[in-house]
This record gives C-alpha cells, sequence and structure tokens, in this order.
C-alpha cells in the first residue's frame, strides 16, 4: 500500500449533519425508472399511474435520526421494478462548529465536487437503517395491492 | 453522476464522472447489478441465495455455487489461514444465538470454524462439521470491488462506490473521508483523503471474536471506537477490520505483510494511526 493512496488529515471531531445528499427530483426519478413513459396522478400526491400500466410512487421514510425519500416504480404485474434512493438527510442540526472543518470548505465552487451540506459522504462506519426503507417499499406494495 | 439503492442491507451509492450521461447512465446501472447480484447470492436471509442453501445443506452433501460465491469462498479461506484463523466467516451460529440472524431452517448448525469448509472442483462446496457461514465481513467489500470492475470495464476512471461505509475509490481525485464512531451518532471525525484504494469500518460490538474468548476482547476493545482498514481492495478492507476489532492495536507488523494500513478512532478523537 503506497502512502499516497491514503492522505493524513489533522483529527478533528465534528458535529453532524455531515450528511445529506439529493440524488432525484420527482421528475428525474420518473425518467430514470420508467424512461420515456408518461405519468398520470391518481389523487394521491405520492402517486403516479403510467402509460405502461405501473405505478410510480414518492414514499418518505423516518429512520432512527435520518430521513430518506425513495421512488418505487412498480410493474403492471404488481412487482418492483426498481427503486431510486431520492434524497437522504440527517435529522441533527445544521451547525458546524470546528473552524479547521469549515475551512476545507473555502475556495470551492458551487460546481467543485465538495459542498458543505450537499456532498459530504464518505463516511466509514455509518450504520444507515436500509430497514427503514424495504419496509416503507412494503407498506407501498400493500396499499397499491389493497386498492387494487 | 451520483445514485444510491438499497442493497445489502444498506444503502449503497455510486458516482461516476468523465462519460457522456447515457454512457454514464449505462455503467452505472450495470455496477449496481453486480451488487444486487452480490446480494442475491450472498444474502443470509434470503432462503434462495447460495449462502443460505450451503448453511442448509452442505454438511450432508456438495453443493454447487455460483463462481463469484465461490470466489469470495476462496478468498475467505486464504484470509483464514493467513490470519491463523481470526478471520472466519463460520460465525452463524454466534450471530443466531446473539439473534442478529435469523435460525430459520438452521436448526441443525453447532459452533465451528471456516477449516470445516471444502472447496471441490467445479464450484462445488461441503462442510465437514455442521457450520453456518456469514459473509457479512466479506460481502460488501467483494460486492464494492465488482462494482468498481463493472465502472472499469465501462471505461470509467474516476468512481466512488460506497457500500454502507465500506468504499473504494479510482482515479487520481483524493476523496475526503469521514469516520463515524459507534454510540456517537452525532460525531464524525475527519480522517484523512483517500486515491485510487479502499476503506472499511467495523464496529467491536458487531463483530464476532473466533480468536479469543469474547469475554475477554470485550473488555479490552472500546465498544465506542471504530476500527478501520485502507488496502488496495474493499474485500480486503472489510476482512480485515474484523481481524484488527480482535487484535485491538493497529499493529504495523501484522497489518504491514498483507499491504495494507490500520487504525482505530475513537469517539474522543483520538487516532492510533500506522503510518
Amino acid at each position: 500500500m503506497k502512502a499516497s493512496h491514503w492522505i493524513w488529515l489533522p483529527v478533528a471531531a465534528i458535529s453532524t449533519p455531515a450528511y445529506a445528499t439529493t440524488y432525484f427530483s420527482v421528475e428525474q426519478a420518473q425518467r430514470t425508472i420508467f424512461p420515456g413513459a408518461t405519468f398520470t396522478g391518481t389523487g394521491q400526491s405520492n402517486t403516479w399511474r403510467t402509460s405502461n400500466g405501473g405505478y410510480f410512487v414518492v414514499e418518505r421514510v423516518v429512520g432512527k435520526h435520518e430521513y430518506i425519500t425513495v421512488a418505487i416504480g412498480i410493474n403492471p404485474n404488481g412487482t418492483v421494478k426498481q427503486i431510486e434512493i431520492m434524497d437522504y438527510r440527517e435529522s441533527y442540526g445544521y451547525e458546524v462548529r470546528d473552524a479547521s472543518w469549515r475551512s476545507q470548505f473555502v475556495g470551492k465552487s458551487a460546481s467543485s465536487p465538495l459542498q458543505l451540506g450537499a456532498d459530504i459522504k464518505n463516511i466509514s462506519g455509518a450504520t444507515l437503517s436500509s430497514k427503514h426503507v424495504t419496509d416503507g417499499v412494503k407498506r407501498v406494495l400493500q396499499n397499491l395491492k389493497v386498492r387494487g | 453522476m451520483r445514485r444510491a439503492r438499497p442493497l445489502l442491507g444498506t444503502f449503497v451509492e455510486i458516482s461516476a464522472v468523465g462519460l457522456a450521461e447515457l454512457a454514464l447512465v449505462r455503467a452505472v446501472d450495470a455496477a449496481f447489478a453486480a451488487v444486487a447480484r452480490v446480494h442475491r447470492l450472498m444474502s443470509f436471509r434470503d432462503p434462495d441465495s447460495d449462502l443460505s442453501r450451503l448453511n442448509r445443506q452442505a454438511a450432508s452433501r456438495p453443493v454447487v455455487v455460483d463462481p463469484w460465491t465461490a470466489s469470495v469462498l476462496r478468498r475467505a479461506r486464504s484470509l483464514f489461514d493467513a490470519t491463523d484463523g481470526l478471520f472466519d466467516c463460520a460465525v452463524g451460529h454466534e450471530a443466531m444465538q446473539r439473534g442478529s440472524l435469523p435460525s430459520q431452517g438452521l436448526g441443525h448448525v453447532r459452533g465451528g470454524t471456516f477449516a470445516a469448509v471444502e472447496l471441490m472442483s467445479d464450484d462445488r462446496v461441503r462442510f465437514s462439521a455442521n457450520i453456518a457461514l456469514d459473509f457479512g465481513g466479506i460481502a460488501k467489500g467483494f460486492a464494492v470491488d465488482r462494482a468498481i470492475g463493472v465502472l472499469r470495464a465501462h471505461g470509467v476512471r474516476e468512481a466512488l462506490v460506497n457500500a454502507g461505509g465500506d468504499m473504494r475509490v479510482i482515479g487520481e481525485t483524493a476523496q475526503p473521508v469521514y469516520i463515524r464512531c459507534p454510540g456517537e451518532d452525532r460525531q464524525i471525525v475527519q480522517a484523512g483523503l483517500l486515491r485510487n484504494a479502499a476503506i472499511a469500518t467495523s464496529a467491536a460490538v458487531l463483530t464476532v471474536c473466533k480468536g479469543a474468548a469474547e469475554g475477554t476482547l470485550r473488555s479490552i476493545q472500546p465498544p465506542d471506537s471504530a476500527y478501520s482498514v485502507i488496502a488496495p481492495t474493499c474485500l480486503l478492507a472489510d476482512a480485515l477490520t474484523k481481524v484488527l476489532v480482535q487484535i485491538g492495536r493497529a499493529d504495523v507488523g501484522y497489518f504491514a505483510r498483507f499491504g495494507v494500513q490500520a487504525f482505530i478512532t475513537s469517539a474522543a478523537a483520538n487516532t492510533e494511526k500506522v503510518a
């Protein structure tokens, strides 16, 4: 392992929320999961019928410390076509106390890879509760089944 | 392009740049498909996975597995040998006793070690004892490496794949990495920059210790510490964090022979590191 693969930084503990990411808008998620389809509202604000007979559902999931928005594509036969995380954020306050931490953002433009609040990722050892997402998907499938 | 999906019992995030959008979409989709394949083959909870079939049947007859499962088993074998048994996937029994894994259909399982795993020709596998394997310490790393391989095959040169904190970066851009210590949800520690390498982090509370009496290790290892390994591949990083938890020291000599760096981070932001 060459040393150049890892560069130590001065150790600084910081307060979260270090994690808030948006992957998709509703329209982007629709286009990604059902390319070329059109979407019709169903009367429920988070559910669309697709032109091929499937469903597109946006579900908000509350985990232990996080809010996650999930897009769920459902095939005409009721099976899950695709699941995409639309956004993820932790539910703590947005203060960042440590000055040395803040300084690393100086000089970064909006288009640079690192942005405070939007792009602080790569947390090793994070235990994120994906079970809540799985439960959310099950809930959505159950609701659609009930409504037929 | 940056996407995340719920897979492997966690969130898997893939970032990739440097190609036209359509090509990136194809590359990232294919990389997720590789992770999903690992999920299908190696989930302990899915009764149809290769792993579940092995745990149910391999003690009574040879079981044919997917080449990817066979590959993970071969790597698990060499790590078991190279770490004198400290890296051991045969922790199904302990995990079920602890209640962290379901025991349905596995009433026959007793304790044992990976030494009972016999890798035969044609990707057939047999157990010489009633053990149960769990790929919790290796499958995420393997999946990340496969995803990186797929991205590369699609011509991607700059990418990051992060499976719940086990991550690998390719390209010349150094990516900042932060460590979250167990029990300290509100605090993360800025650790360093990662370039063309992988890092994985484990917590002592989530690791089954096989190398010594568990009680002894528990009293030595602070439960609020995070145990990280930086390695050329994510599989190696993932697997060796389990060894680091048990050794409890980022001992230079021990980890240098694997070509990796190890370090321990505590919630008080003290990092014991190996340069």
